[in-house]
């Protein structure tokens, strides 16, 4: 514990000490020149990686807000006079608020839609920048002086050491941030927004939030952009810049603040590279081996595709030939940009600093920071009184796709307390029902009253903050987050702080209460042992339980389970049966779609029968097994009833719908 | 007055067909595999570059044509197996990346080898405007129109009434169901790749003649055929048609009244726009979401 804080801040403090200590070691106006631009390029790059790491989203936009900060210090500055501190503030503002703009329409978008809504708004805001000639002066340039700060007019290096520390202020808020509740979020927003939104967690604020806060930071190092060159044009925002911001944060290593370090580092580099022959030589080289070694021994231990081994090795090889044979490598520049962002986007998709960090914490045994320990069950989910009155009564709710009358007219009441089985035979409308009520259809018809009031309609979100949660037939989780972070990031509605407090590192207390209440969860459903599995790497039965382990984080009053027994093993079945006996104990209403007769035997006290939309039955397990119109709905006219009471027990309706 | 606006509604509404030509290349792709070529702007300048040194080299018009295609062809199947293949193995949204980087090459590629300027592209098509009822009109213009709607219709045509074609269908609505139905969905997709570098290559050889041929043509074209996709959705072939020619007079008028400096504007703005109204388009089907 002690050795992992001492070397991760460690190297984090000599790091800021030594960028820090170089100006007044070394008195030369390029280093420090160049120095700047890191720093500057450092916040940029930590802005962009919330959304092309964390959201996971390809996104074009992060020179444009850069253009935009800095010409709003820069205008702020010229027009109004404004000090250094304020002009700041407002490039900032001016960030955040463009990126709230272009994240509220592209909220419902995904990977092409989102990369083509923010290649338009670069596009737009190059066009606006260049053409709004009385206020941009245009492609001729904008002029301006570096204002003071409360009065004292900052010299070079005094301006460095401003950057710096801007730079040390967003790399710990972004940490505190990314750490906490709010980067779990993005980062399960990424992998199912359907779940972050039927777990109470909600895209909606985390998508605009996250864009927004990407925006600032761009916004933010625009400003300090204009007030280290003093000039602006706007044809250095363009479609170039942000290529080769995005090779930053893909070769640095998304995800990671010391990623986008790595890659502002080698941005500002770069250029130099280029243009030192030798350098340029002996950079490819190096590249061009690493790419043979690491390619040859994964494809030796058959770890990678082909595709993925040798294709790194043909652009690399592509660069040192080009290294050797081309007049001037600054024409052939772009293409060296693509080679290399190539190479890495196939050969090292998880960055520089992925890689090291790997072998780091291998070389020095850095353990995982220890848990908290787990809470009581009792205080994570305090028993609900329980009274059999309606909680959820479902009256005329009709639901048309087109032509196809999925649900038609299907009136229930679901009583506080019960486990209520929903059957029937394929397509009979039981998961249309269940999307019905849990938000993610809108009804075409008909009513759904929740605590005998309105429930709302259509929004999953809302749904599940009233308290009622469901798990997916098919798996809906966060399956690059750990087992415990997939059930910590759904108690974020109940141990959310907000974000200010985040930013400045206050949260740290409702994260332990969460971690300590959801590794009682993880033991409720036997998976106490996985807690730092990935999601995506459990057992299918495993995956399951946890699902069930995610929803009932949300403290629902009523859990919706959609076939939790489908493809299940006869042990997982016999588990899923005690748990969810343990959850209905706590006084958690269930309702759960089935096909296994012995689930629903075993724990319905009521069962509702679905066919053609419509309810066909209702009654205890034992009377629906008789009830002829069931029989024959399964199968057919004619079949006598214990043929189906025999069936059934041999599972003839595993096939899941 | 009447006369030069319809006379700038025709001549935009002309461009426009080309950008829903380019617009047709990602919805050949996007209907196998759901994915796009954002380098296909670059794919349409080097096309053209390609068949400017053709044209150079001597070869007379109608050879130079197909020459030009089948070099459109194979940097299509390159882009595919270089850039898209491994992501949508891998089921991941890497091909936007991948794509981009590709396309960045090719303009650095063609700044090498064919220079950083503009250059006339020469045709034996005559550019004498010809008068209808006062409009003038190129033939040059006429033979843009008719070979977009010509590859248009061939290639819906073989979509529709070919086995082949009906391929596309299966993989496009189920890409492992159709391999168990015995239709390779790595084969089809590449020839959707194909078939996009083809119309690529095709807009490249028609508008080259009207803007001439240089290393950075198809970076305005390939954004004003994003927003003809996006805007039309990107399942219908007969939408990028409409909203092309909307387009394409939206932004004539655009330039002559605002400013030519903002004739980018209108297309960006709409294509924002349709994304938060309506992210299938105006032609496309919703989806129902299904969990």
């Amino acid at each position: 514990m002690l050795k992992r804080l001492i070397l991760i801040r460690g190297i984090e403090g000599l790091m800021v000490l030594l960028l820090a200590a170089i100006p007044l070691l070394v008195n030369n106006s390029f280093v420090l020149g160049l120095l700047t631009l890191l720093a500057i390029y450092g916040i940029l790059l930590i802005g962009l990686d919330i959304t092309v790491g964390y959201l996971g989203l390809v996104n074009l936009a992060q020179a444009a807000f850069l253009g935009l900060g800095a010409y709003a210090a820069g205008l702020t500055v010229t027009l109004f006079g404004f000090g250094m501190l304020s002009a700041l503030v407002v490039s900032t503002l001016t960030g955040l608020v463009m990126g709230a703009l272009i994240a509220f329409p592209s909220l419902r978008l995904d990977g092409p839609q989102f990369a083509l809504a923010t290649l338009s708004f670069s596009a737009l805001s190059a066009t606006v920048l260049n053409e709004w000639e009385s206020l941009t002066l245009g492609a001729q340039g904008l002029q301006l002086h570096r204002p003071l700060l409360f009065g004292i007019d900052l010299d070079a290096k005094g301006f460095y050491w401003l950057c710096l520390c801007f730079l040390g202020i967003v790399w710990i808020a972004m940490r505190n941030l990314l750490s906490s509740q709010w980067g779990r979020a993005f980062e399960a927003l990424r992998d199912s927004p359907i779940a972050t939104d039927a777990m109470g967690i909600g895209t909606y604020r985390h998508k605009v939030t996250a864009f927004a806060l990407g925006s600032g930071l761009g916004g933010l190092a625009g400003g300090l952009y204009a007030f280290n060159f003093e000039y602006l044009q706007p044809h250095v925002f363009v479609y170039e810049l942000m290529v080769i911001l995005l090779l930053g944060v893909v070769l640095g290593g998304r995800k990671s603040l010391w990623g986008s370090f790595v890659g502002a580092v080698l941005i500002v580099l770069l250029p130099n590279l280029l243009s030192n022959r030798i350098l340029f030589q002996i950079f490819s080289s190096t590249g061009f081996l690493f790419a043979l070694g690491a390619g040859g021994t994964a494809l030796y231990q058959k770890k990678t595709r082909l595709f993925q081994a040798v294709a790194p090795m043909i652009a690399m090889g592509l660069l040192v030939v080009g290294s050797f044979t081309v007049q001037n490598t600054e024409d052939w520049r772009k293409a060296i940009f693509a080679l290399m962002l190539f190479s890495v986007v196939v050969g090292l998709p998880e960055g520089l600093m992925g890689f090291t960090s790997r072998f780091l914490s291998r070389i020095f045994s850095i353990e995982p920071e220890p848990f908290a320990s787990p809470s009581g069950l009792e205080e994570v989910l305090a028993r609900k009184p329980v009274d059999g009155s309606p909680l959820l009564q479902v009256q005329e709710l009709k639901c048309y796709f087109g032509g196809i009358k999925a649900v038609d007219g299907v009136s229930l009441t679901v009583a506080s307390g019960t486990i209520h089985g929903l059957i029937g035979p394929n397509g009979s409308g039981k998961s249309t029902l269940v999307n019905l009520v849990s938000g993610l259809y809108v009804p075409t018809d008909g009513t759904i009253l929740f605590h005998g009031k309105p429930l709302v309609q259509g929004s999953l979100f809302a749904v599940a903050r009233q308290g009622i949660c469901r798990t997916f037939q098919n798996l809906q989780l966060f399956s690059e987050l750990t087992a415990l972070d997939n059930v910590m990031v759904s108690m974020k509605g109940f141990y959310g702080t907000p974000l200010p407090l985040v930013l400045l590192g206050l949260a740290k207390r409702a994260e332990k209460r969460a971690e300590a209440d959801s590794l009682a969860l993880l033991e409720l459903v036997g998976l106490s042992g996985e807690a730092r599995t990935a999601a995506k790497d459990l057992p299918y039965g495993a995956q399951r339980f946890l699902e069930i382990a995610r929803a009932v984080a949300r403290r629902p009053t009523l859990i919706i389970l959609d076939e939790p027994a489908a493809g299940l093993a006869h042990p997982d079945v016999v588990t899923l049966l005690g748990i969810i006996r343990r959850i209905h104990q706590q006084g958690i209403t269930v309702i759960m779609i089935e096909h296994h007769m012995e689930v629903v035997s075993g724990l319905c006290d009521i069962v509702t029968v679905l066919d053609g939309g419509k309810v066909i039955a209702q009654g205890v397990p034992d009377e629906i097994r008789r009830n002829p119109l069931v029989i024959e709905a399964y199968l057919g006219k004619g079949s006598e009833p214990p043929a189906l009471a025999a069936e059934c027990r041999l599972a003839p309706m595993t096939v899941p719908a | 007055m009447n006369q030069a606006l319809i006379q700038l509604l025709v001549s935009g509404a002309l461009m426009g067909l080309v950008y829903a030509l380019v617009a047709y290349g990602f919805q050949l792709t996007y209907a196998t595999s759901k994915s796009i070529n954002f380098g296909q702007g670059e794919l349409v300048m080097l096309s053209a570059f390609f068949s400017l040194t053709l044209t150079n080299l001597g070869l007379p018009y109608y050879l130079m044509i197909p020459g030009g295609l089948l070099f459109g062809v194979v940097a299509g199947l390159f882009v595919e197996r270089a850039g898209v293949r491994l992501a949508l193995e891998q089921k991941s949204e890497g091909w936007i990346l991948m794509t981009i980087i590709l396309g960045l090459f090719g303009v650095s590629a063609a700044e090498n080898i064919w220079g950083r300027d503009d250059r006339p592209f020469p045709t034996p098509i005559p550019t004498e405007p010809m008068q209808f009822f006062g409009i003038s009109i190129t033939p040059l213009e006429i033979s843009v129109a008719l070979g977009v709607f010509m590859i248009m219709v061939i290639i819906e045509l073989f979509k529709r009434k070919t086995l082949l074609g009906k391929a596309f269908a299966a993989v496009s609505a189920d890409r492992d169901a159709a391999e168990l139905m015995g239709i390779s969905a790595t084969r089809t997709i590449m020839l959707s790749y194909g078939l996009s570098g083809l119309v690529a290559a095709l807009a490249g050889i028609l508008v080259s003649p009207i803007t001439t041929v240089g290393p950075t043509m198809a970076s305005a074209l390939v954004l004003k055929a994003f927003s003809v996709a996006v805007v039309a959705g990107l399942e219908s072939g007969f939408g990028v048609v409409i909203v092309g020619l909307f387009l394409g007079s939206l932004e004539s008028l655009t330039s002559f009244y605002v400013g030519s400096g903002w004739r980018e504007a209108p297309g960006l703005v709409l294509l924002i726009l349709a994304l938060a109204v309506r992210p299938t388009g105006i032609f496309g089907k919703a989806v129902i979401r299904k969990v």
